[in-house]
């Protein structure tokens, strides 16, 4: 019975193959847990669009209306908790695994040739997650988003030249309005999310077209030296993606989904009050992917510094981090052969995390 | 029967420049209102108002470097809307008796600001900037004084614009 639906399929488009073609790709044999990363991002994303589109059943994307709508939809919709909660969590599970897969990449030199557009691509999608996040949490419509919507589109006005054209564009007017929330919505919604979807394939196809290159651990028995573009296409072992590795990919993605799904059902997602443009003693928060940068712009005071830590300082970073296999062109792979990108690497971490830990308070009170 | 751009050069190069202004027409004729849509905010006047913030009388009678915040109601179209934007004005006296009306807007990023009492300084939640009574940064980040409210006394009653005085780069309320 299935042999006969197979070869009807067959007959036609040749399935049987494409399947193969699919599944049959080899994947180096001894990092297998360290390359499930990329899987579960993928993963992540299909979780948080299928929760997303279900969550604009109820949502409204305008100012007044968002923050209720939301809240509606967590307490008297029927697991409408779980569903927001898993969209959140997610959400924060996606940026954190982001920055691990790009480490990984990072500190095992797997960006370097053949694989320096894959990179971009990468850091493509990791600049539109975090878009993501940010556009996320000025939809909820609380007091958060309120003021996250106001400070972001200030930091915008500081680019040079065209800051003060980009608040008015980005707010659709002078003031954060119900265009500002239309805006970021078809953004949020949209815009954003196609670019993932186009982007993601295209990263696939990029490694099915560079091949099979893994850490340096899976050379140890390759006699060429380091700087033979040779050495790196015959791993000591492979193994097919398709069960081999799918099945550490779906390991992994189960265990991050319950610990998602945990959260989402015991923590789920905090709404917060109304926003109120009003209030006398509202201290507003960022979300801790950006405390960093929250952190970075208490620093730099006055007219002529404060391009440093809106626009300057992220940009070059950003240009530094998309152009880094033209910067590193060296053929070295293990962390240990190359002790300055490891170590920058390191440094570069730990400031994010200090940043990230010192970000969240007001800094004020000190240096009255 | 034309012939295929395999047997000739000329009429592949021809087919080729036809696809490529084609998709060029497309893509432009498809930019200009894509774009029109996206910059129309630039080209919108904005809706600017008078409203009440009070009689003089009784802001007269505030205490000196003492600020008082007095909310105001701008009722301003927005988009296709008609909306009700509520905000802080600060309303400062002076030891000579002017009074001053500042936005509680930080001129750093925009954060609401904290009048604390016993610094006798208003403080900005988000990145530390801090101000004196009359607007003066006096620490932290912000690049300015506090935005001033456009206003006038009318009938022995302080109206307030939607608009800040001196703001360049039209900093919205």
């Amino acid at each position: 019975m299935f042999q006969k639906i197979q070869n009807w399929f067959d007959e036609r488009i040749e399935l049987t193959e494409l399947i193969k073609e699919f599944n049959g790709e080899r994947i180096p044999r001894r990092g297998g847990w360290v390359y499930t990363f990329g899987s579960l991002l993928a993963f992540l994303f299909t979780v948080q669009v299928a929760t997303g589109i279900f969550l604009l059943f109820y949502y409204v994307p305008y100012f007044p209306m968002a923050r209720n709508a939301t809240y509606y939809l967590k307490h008297h919709v029927l697991f409408g908790n779980i569903l927001l909660g898993i969209h959140l969590w997610g959400a924060f599970a996606m940026i954190f695994f982001l920055l691990v897969h790009m480490s990984r990449v990072y500190f095992s030199g797997a960006y370097k040739k053949p694989r320096e557009l894959q990179w971009v691509a990468g850091m493509v999608l990791f600049s539109v997650v975090v878009v993501l996040g940010l556009t996320g949490y000025m939809l909820i419509g609380n007091e958060n988003s309120w003021w996250t919507i106001n400070v972001l589109t200030n930091v915008a006005s500081h680019t040079p030249v065209v800051g003060g054209f980009l608040r008015i564009i980005v707010r659709g007017g002078t003031e954060t309005s119900v265009l500002t929330m239309q805006h970021i919505f078809a953004v949020h919604v949209w815009l954003l999310p196609i670019i993932v979807i186009m982007f993601i394939p295209m990263h696939l196809l990029f490694i099915r077209k560079t091949g099979h290159q893994g850490m340096a651990l899976e050379y140890k028995n390759s006699k060429l030296s380091d700087d033979d573009i040779n050495k790196w296409k015959h791993p000591d072992a492979t193994v097919p993606f398709f069960p081999d590795q799918f099945y550490k990919d779906i390991i992994i993605a189960l265990a991050v989904f319950g610990v998602v799904y945990i959260l989402a059902v015991v923590y789920g997602a905090a709404i917060g009050p109304m926003y109120r443009p009003l209030a006398l003693n509202f201290a507003p928060e960022a979300d801790w992917y950006f405390l960093a940068n929250e952190e970075l712009l208490k620093y730099f005071p006055g007219h002529g510094l404060i391009v440093f830590s809106t626009f300057l300082i992220p940009t070059i970073g950003f240009v530094i981090l998309f152009a880094l296999p033209f910067i590193d062109r060296g053929h070295e792979r293990s962390p240990f052969k190359r002790p300055a990108a490891t170590v920058l690497g390191i440094l570069f971490l730990l400031l994010l995390v200090y940043l990230t830990l010192i970000g969240g308070e007001p800094k004020a009170p000190a240096t009255v | 029967m034309t012939k295929s751009s395999e047997e000739s050069p000329s009429r592949r190069t021809f087919m080729m420049v036809v696809i490529g202004l084609i998709s060029v027409a497309i893509g432009v004729a498809l930019a200009i209102p894509i774009m029109g849509e996206v910059l129309n905010p630039l080209f919108k006047r904005r809706d600017i108002v008078w409203s009440e913030l009070g009689k003089v009388s009784d802001l007269e009678n505030i205490e000196p470097l003492v600020p008082k915040f007095v909310p105001v109601y701008f009722r301003v179209k927005e988009g296709w809307t008609v909306n009700t934007l509520p905000r802080q004005v600060i309303v400062v006296k002076d030891i000579a008796g002017k009074l001053y009306f500042f936005s509680n807007q930080c001129t750093h990023l925009g954060c609401p600001l904290h009048w604390i009492p016993e610094r006798q300084k208003f403080m900005c939640p988000c990145h530390g900037g801090m101000f004196n009574v009359l607007g003066e940064v006096v620490g932290g980040p912000p690049p300015r004084p506090l935005f001033a409210w456009v206003y006038k006394i009318e009938n022995g009653a302080v109206l307030i614009q939607n608009k800040f005085l001196d703001n360049p780069k039209e900093r919205g309320v």
